[in-house]
C-alpha cells in the first residue's frame, strides 16, 4: 500500500472515531454541576422577587436562563416527585417565593424551614413564585 | 402578565375568606414517550395551580424551562427545539370538573372524575378530555390523571430523522397536592 492512502485511511478513520466519540460524549453531557459553576449573578430572595414583581421584562431578560446564587430563609420544603425537592425561600411578599427545584436530592438535613440557606440554579422565569431549577445547595464557609 | 393578574385576583378572592379555593405551587405534571430507540422523560415539580370546590373549576399554569431532564442536552432540544421557551414561557389548563357532583369535598376518599378544558401549549390552545381522581384528605385536596397528547396537536415540529424517537402520543402525568387558600 502507498503511503499517502494509509495516511488517508488512518485520518478517515481518526475522524469517524472522534465523531463517534463526540456524539457519545453530547448524548451523555450531564447538566451544568452547579456546585462547581460560576454564577452569574449573586442575589438575596428578597431582592430578586423584588425585581421580578417591579418589572417582570427586564427582570426575565436579565436573569432567565442564568445561573444565580440565592441567598434566603426556607419558608418551606416538599417532596416532589422522581426524589426531587422543592425549597421556597422567603420574600417580603406573603404570596410569591424564590422557588427552587433540586433534583434527586439524598441528604436533605440542611433543609430546616426558618433556617438561612445558599442555593445555585438556573433561572427558568416567574409564575407565582421565581422559578429556579437544576438547584444545588451551596456551602458557605463561615 | 394577564394570566398572572387573574391568577392574584383567583388569590386575593381566596384570601378573603373563602375556604372554596385550593392552591399548589409546586405541582408535579410530567410527560413520557417510549419508543424502541429512545426513552423522552420531562419533570415539572414547580406547576402552580389552582381548585375551586364550589365551581370544580380548575386552572394549572407551567413555565416550561421548568421542566427538568436527566440528560442535559435533552433538556436543550426540548427548550430550544420543540417547545421554543423563550418565545412560549408558559404553558396552561383552564377547564372544569365536569362531574362535581360525585364527589363529596366533606368526607375524606377518593373520587372518579373527568376534567374538560383548554390547554394551550405553544399559543396553541385544543379542548381535552381527561380522566383523574380526586383524593379528599383532612387538611388538603389531591388531584391526579393520566392522559395522552399528541405533539403535533401543539404544532410542534420534529424531524424525520428524530420522529421515530418521540412516541406520537406523550404520556402525561399530573399530580396536585392541594392546600387551602383561606386561613393563612
Amino acid at each position: 500500500m502507498k503511503t499517502y492512502v494509509k495516511v488517508a485511511l488512518f485520518v478517515v478513520t481518526f475522524i469517524a472515531l472522534a465523531a463517534i466519540l463526540a456524539a457519545l460524549y453530547m448524548f451523555n453531557l450531564k447538566h451544568t454541576d452547579m456546585a462547581k459553576a460560576k454564577p452569574h449573578f449573586v442575589v438575596s430572595a428578597v431582592t430578586l422577587q423584588k425585581e421580578f414583581e417591579t418589572d417582570e421584562t427586564a427582570a426575565s431578560k436579565k436573569y432567565i436562563n442564568k445561573i444565580l446564587e440565592v441567598t434566603g430563609k426556607i419558608a418551606s420544603v416538599k417532596s416532589g416527585m422522581n426524589n426531587s425537592l422543592n425549597v421556597s425561600l422567603d420574600t417580603e411578599n406573603d404570596l410569591s417565593d424564590i422557588n427552587c427545584a433540586l433534583p434527586a436530592v439524598k441528604d436533605t438535613s440542611a433543609f430546616i424551614t426558618g433556617t438561612e440557606i445558599t442555593l445555585r440554579g438556573e433561572c427558568s422565569g416567574y409564575l407565582i413564585d421565581v422559578q429556579l431549577n437544576n438547584c444545588a445547595l451551596i456551602n458557605k464557609k463561615k | 402578565m394577564k394570566r398572572l393578574t387573574i391568577f392574584i385576583c383567583l388569590l386575593s378572592i381566596g384570601l378573603a375568606g373563602n375556604a372554596q379555593k385550593y392552591l399548589t405551587k409546586n405541582g408535579f405534571i410530567g410527560f413520557f414517550s417510549h419508543t424502541p430507540m429512545e426513552d423522552i422523560k420531562g419533570d415539572n415539580n414547580q406547576v402552580a395551580a389552582i381548585l375551586d370546590i364550589s365551581t370544580g373549576e380548575m386552572v394549572f399554569q407551567a413555565l416550561v424551562k421548568s421542566f427538568h431532564f436527566d440528560r442535559a442536552l435533552m433538556e436543550e432540544h426540548f427548550n430550544e427545539n420543540y417547545m421554543e421557551s423563550d418565545k412560549f414561557p408558559k404553558s396552561s389548563f383552564k377547564g372544569k370538573i365536569t362531574n362535581l357532583s360525585s364527589v363529596n369535598f366533606s368526607k375524606n376518599g377518593t373520587y372518579d372524575v373527568t376534567v374538560e378544558g383548554d390547554l394551550t401549549i405553544r399559543d396553541v390552545t385544543n379542548k381535552i378530555t381527561a380522566k383523574g381522581t380526586i383524593e379528599v384528605i383532612t387538611g388538603g385536596i389531591n388531584a391526579s390523571s393520566k392522559f395522552n397528547l399528541s405533539p403535533e396537536d401543539y404544532k410542534i415540529n420534529i424531524p424525520g430523522v428524530v420522529r421515530e424517537k418521540i412516541n406520537k402520543n406523550m404520556e402525561v402525568t399530573v399530580t396536585m397536592k392541594y392546600e387551602p387558600i383561606a386561613g393563612k
